[in-house]
């Protein structure tokens, strides 16, 4: 068997030092540190590819992807569950109904002019929306999965999911997947370009400015939220701005908004006065405002400090910081010079940088896709529930703050969870899928007893009258004029007529053929392999011996090739144990 | 001292012995006395005693089969210094270690998000109050009241019922001096006790620390939430933390079950963020498999109102009788940023609230726990005293704080603050320093020494009844 490089973590003497590494020291270990931390990991072909190009052109083949060709990228595909009835959705189903009592429709349903519950038309019409948004929202992120496991350009899709975390926005209040898919790309195109254009471009999209309340941020009364996270959150951290400032920058902000997908200032809404900012004044705009903090040298240390911490490990000097920040203040916010540095660097192939970063969910599992030899995301376990077991919603986090990351996502549950994901990939529950797309949830009882012939109140009555919460109580109260609990089932009925089906395929892959390949002959060569291609961290003497003798003991014999027709199933459990320790869970 | 070794194995039961005279603190009345887990769950069903039981340590009987059924991996890693990676039946040996306030429990509920303490407990008799807001104002017929002057918020009939029942302190006017108007930094002070300064652990971390030094003692701390709050982090606990029981569960074939137990952290760690996580994994196996039996006996899994906020799976803790002292629960799904249109989502955030406290007291009642356990309950801001042009109010400072139980002393503390001599433009000057309201806590029911916890005296409140202190 060619003896594989090992764990090679560089001399702690290279930490915080961003002088490039020498050539010399490029090795097959590097190579794979590179690419997993500037991607997801990759196959030992990918690996080797890179170790074969040698530390310069490994590096600037990642950064300046553009002309690489990217054939497996498909536009997302919608299920046609918007029309532009639904431009300006109201805020609240109150207001929703309130509106076709008032005006005889509302999201292009009109009210009945007679019978019972007449506006229930319009309540059905707002809850199909919501569940519309949310279910094809969970489409575009299994789209977005599939484009971070298959892309050529895995640099450009890592620094997409870090933007969405840092810009973030989430689609439960934006209530629009299209605007998601607009974030998303947005940021696959700012993904390494000029941050200063991209945080510009964020300020002025459709989506952030509903998710931060930008049309209440009017003249006369300008509403902070907006102004306070863009400093806040994007762009220089707390403490660099005082309170007045945030109120100023609210003004500047003030009339922007937007059109359905499109950016526009109301320049009614503006507030054309003069604006102190930052020690700045002038009758500043949103544009001026951003301008002025881009000025600020805490805003290169505050980004430069953030793409540092995603890719490359948790600590992070103060010192080291600010040259990071005054490399990407120098190259004016554009961010490959600061990729190519920090890739380059002795500090990032440090001890330190060995074994600093712990994977964020979605991460995760296309990382483990890739050390199996996946090329397509699998819909058995469902991709979505997965990452949320882990912590993390793609383009659903929590807050504007995005997600913490780091050490925040391991807890007790959070880690049992990883092990779990694992053990579905691996060994998919395939006859006991249930698909959450095509399931009302608690609703589900409702859609049982209209079929069954219940009439609207029957069916929404609750079974123990003295067991219900207050919520049930009010719900049982509701107005007559429309019922929403048989709003949210229905909603959800009219939305899955239209919505395209996740294909539930398992994950594709064969460990037998990858064992037998390595060339492996027996079950201490087969562990040695697979450790090698899935672990950063190198196993523990212990675990190798407990691993050896699982395998061998699952398999009645130690001689791989004997036990190659029914070798299947227990590497995948072997795979779950390795998937499942500690070292799995960070590189 | 002898521990029962009829059905022990020997090599456990000297592991056991070591663990209890390595103990700093020498017991002097058990909490819970432990009854075998061969009568049914592993934590057993023996109903409590109150507080002044004999010292049941030589009374482990927890049986062999135990041992096996939760494997022999936690003796493996050996006892390393204070992380409490221990079985389940050195958790009971060092259980019955407990030596302070034996049962008592502090469960903090957090309104995350701002709520608008003026239109919780309402100042319907200030008329500046309607000034400021002649929208949004809630008016006196859509109060419950206390006295001339202040009232509940119609939604909150549950938490009024217990306040009529002694068993309230309302605080007014809680906040710190120089204000942060941002969720994540004021949440972040309110966490660690250290506004507009920092520290590295939580003051509910530093509170364990504080009630048991060496970090022996395991699941001293349950934090409810898919990620580990700033507020729960500690030097040496590992908090538990996990939102489903449910899930929280190792899915594991049975051909795999002794090996993944031996598995887990064998490895010496390769830096910080590998330490953590075996640290980590350490705690989750074992914390797993006790907090699902305690989720498979609980009682009360259908209280519909308990269930939306997550108080049921502290209720369901207790019952077990988990050795936590601590519980974080931070509110999910918050409507309380109630920037625009407050109304609505102001109301129902409100009910589901009151209705949970409410729930969750019944329960403690139902269980017998109700004198053990006290709830303290806040928000990292209140919100500006003006009611802003979208019919909602924007981040403000000082806010009303509520501690609840049967060992409070119900009433009004601190000074409400002024409507007219307002500070930063338009907010409330606080009255009351949040970090008394944490002293009082810490001191007067849990009975720990606050001035280590927070780094400086703080005069406490007086806020629980004679009998119940330290």
């Amino acid at each position: 068997m060619a003896t594989r490089t090992g764990w090679s973590p560089g001399p702690a003497a290279w930490h915080d030092d961003l002088a490039p590494m020498p050539a010399a020291e490029w090795n097959y270990d590097r190579a794979a540190h590179l690419l997993t931390h500037a991607g997801f990991g990759g196959t030992p072909e990918e690996i080797q590819k890179l170790a074969d190009a040698g530390l310069e052109r490994a590096v600037q083949s990642l950064v300046y992807y553009e002309s690489i060709p990217n054939p497996k990228m498909q536009p997302f595909v919608e299920s046609g569950l918007w029309d532009p009835t639904l431009n300006g959705f109201p805020e609240s189903r109150p207001e929703a109904t309130d509106r076709a009592e008032k005006h005889g429709a509302s999201m292009g349903i009109e009210s009945k002019p007679s019978g019972n519950r007449p506006v229930q038309p319009v309540s059905d019409r707002f809850f199909y929306w919501l569940r519309a948004t949310m279910l094809e929202t969970r489409r575009l992120g299994y789209w977005w999965a599939n484009r971070m496991l298959q892309t050529t350009h895995p640099v450009e899709q890592k620094m997409a999911l870090l933007w969405h975390g840092h810009f973030a926005t989430h689609e439960n209040k934006v209530r629009d997947y299209r605007k998601m898919a607009q974030q998303i790309d947005l940021f696959e195109r700012g993904a390494t370009g000029n941050l200063r254009e991209l945080t510009i471009k964020v300020a002025q999209n459709p989506a952030m400015l509903y998710f931060l309340d930008a049309q209440y941020n009017v003249k006369g009364a300008p509403n902070e939220n907006f102004g306070r996270e863009v400093m806040e959150l994007f762009t220089m951290g707390v403490g660099n701005y005082s309170e007045k400032d945030v109120r100023e920058g609210a003004r500047a902000f003030t009339g922007w908004y937007f059109d359905d997908l499109a950016f526009k200032v109301d320049q009614d809404k503006h507030d054309g006065g003069v604006k102190a900012f930052l020690g700045r004044t002038g009758t500043f705009d949103g544009l001026d405002v951003l301008n002025i903090i881009f000025e600020q040298p805490v805003t290169a240390e505050y980004l430069a400090g953030k793409i540092y911490r995603f890719l490359v490990r948790d600590e992070l000097s103060a010192e080291l910081r600010k040259k990071l920040g005054a490399v990407l203040r120098d190259h004016h916010y554009d961010v490959k010079p600061l990729l190519t540095v920090i890739f380059s660097s002795r500090d990032f192939y440090s001890q330190a940088s060995y074994g600093g970063h712990i994977k964020g969910p979605v991460e995760h599992m296309v990382a483990m896709m890739k050390h199996l030899g996946v090329d397509t995301m699998p819909g058995v376990p469902d991709f979505n529930q997965s990452t949320i077991a882990m912590g993390q919603h793609l383009l659903n986090p929590p807050s504007v703050a995005g997600w913490a990351g780091g050490k925040a996502w391991i807890t007790p549950g959070l880690l049992i969870a990883r092990g779990n994901v694992a053990r579905e990939v691996l060994i998919p529950d395939m006859t006991g899928f249930r698909d959450w797309n095509f399931s009302a949830g608690s609703d589900d009882i409702l859609g049982r007893r209209l079929r069954d012939g219940f009439d609207i109140g029957a069916a929404t009555a609750v079974n123990d009258p003295s067991n219900m919460s207050a919520f049930d109580r009010v719900a049982l109260e509701r107005d007559e004029k429309f019922n929403t609990r048989i709003s949210g089932y229905v909603g959800w009925e009219q939305a899955a007529r239209k919505l395209i089906p996740t294909p539930r395929h398992a994950a594709r892959f064969d460990l037998t053929e990858l064992v037998v390949q390595s060339g492996a002959k027996t079950t201490s060569e087969a562990i040695d392999y697979l450790t090698w291609r899935t672990l950063r961290v190198p196993p523990a003497q212990a675990m190798r011996d407990t691993l050896v003798a699982f395998l061998t003991k699952e398999l009645g014999t130690d001689n791989v090739l004997r036990a190659r027709t029914y070798m299947e199933d227990p590497l995948r459990i072997t795979m779950h144990l390795v998937m499942s320790t500690p070292e799995y869970q960070i590189v | 001292m002898t521990m029962h070794a009829s059905r022990t194995n020997s090599s456990i039961q000297s592991i056991v012995s070591d663990v209890y005279l390595r103990s700093p603190t020498r017991p002097t009345r058990a909490d819970r006395p432990l009854s075998p887990a061969r009568r049914g769950g592993m934590l057993g069903a023996e109903r409590r005693s109150p507080v002044t039981t004999k010292n049941r340590l030589g009374d482990s009987g927890v049986s062999r089969r135990d041992m096996i059924r939760l494997g022999a991996g936690g003796v493996g890693f050996g006892l390393c210094g204070g992380i409490g990676p221990v079985p389940y039946l050195l958790s009971q040996a060092s259980r019955a270690a407990a030596a302070t306030q034996s049962g008592r429990i502090l469960v903090v509920f957090e309104w995350f998000g701002g709520n608008d303490g003026l239109n919780t407990i309402v100042p319907y008799g200030d008329a500046t109050y309607y000034k400021h807001r002649p929208t949004i104002g809630i008016r006196e017929r859509d109060l419950l009241p206390i006295d001339a002057h202040i009232g509940w918020h119609k939604s909150m009939s549950g938490m009024k019922h217990l306040y009529d029942e002694g068993k309230v302190a309302i605080v007014q006017g809680v906040g710190y001096d120089q204000p942060s108007f941002s969720h994540f930094s004021s949440a972040s002070f309110w966490h660690t006790a250290a506004p507009n300064s920092g520290n590295e652990y939580g003051w509910i971390g530093r509170t364990a620390s504080a009630l048991d030094p060496a970090g022996a003692r395991p699941n001293m701390i349950v934090n409810i939430s898919d990620s580990q709050t700033l507020a729960v982090k500690a030097e040496k606990h590992v908090p538990l933390v996990f939102i489903d029981p449910m899930k929280f569960q190792r899915g594991v074939f049975a051909q795999e079950k002794a090996a993944l137990d031996t598995l887990a952290a064998q490895h010496a760690p390769v830096g910080d963020a590998h330490r953590y996580v075996l640290e980590v994994t350490r705690s989750a196996a074992q914390a797993s498999e006790v907090v699902r039996a305690a989720w498979g006996h609980y009682k009360g899994k259908d209280n519909p109102d308990l269930r939306l906020l997550d108080l049921d799976k502290v209720a369901a803790l207790i019952e077990a009788d988990f050795p936590t002292k601590l519980y974080y629960v931070p509110l999910r799904n918050s409507l309380f940023d109630t920037h625009v249109n407050q109304a609505a989502p102001h109301d129902r955030q409100l009910q589901y609230c009151s209705d949970a406290i409410a729930g969750f007291f019944q329960e403690m009642k139902r269980i017998g726990r109700a004198d053990d356990v006290v709830m303290y309950v806040y928000s990292e801001f209140g919100r500006r005293v003006p009611e802003n042009t979208s019919l909602g109010t924007d981040h403000g400072t000082a806010q009303v704080n509520f501690v609840i139980g049967n060992a409070v002393k119900g009433g009004l503390y601190g000074k409400p603050p002024s409507l007219t001599n307002l500070v930063l433009g338009d907010n409330l000057e606080n009255t009351t320093d949040f970090r008394q309201v944490y002293a009082t806590l810490i001191d007067e029911w849990m009975g720990a020494d606050a001035v280590k916890v927070l780094g400086q005296r703080f005069a406490t409140l007086g806020m629980f009844q004679a009998g119940s202190h330290a």
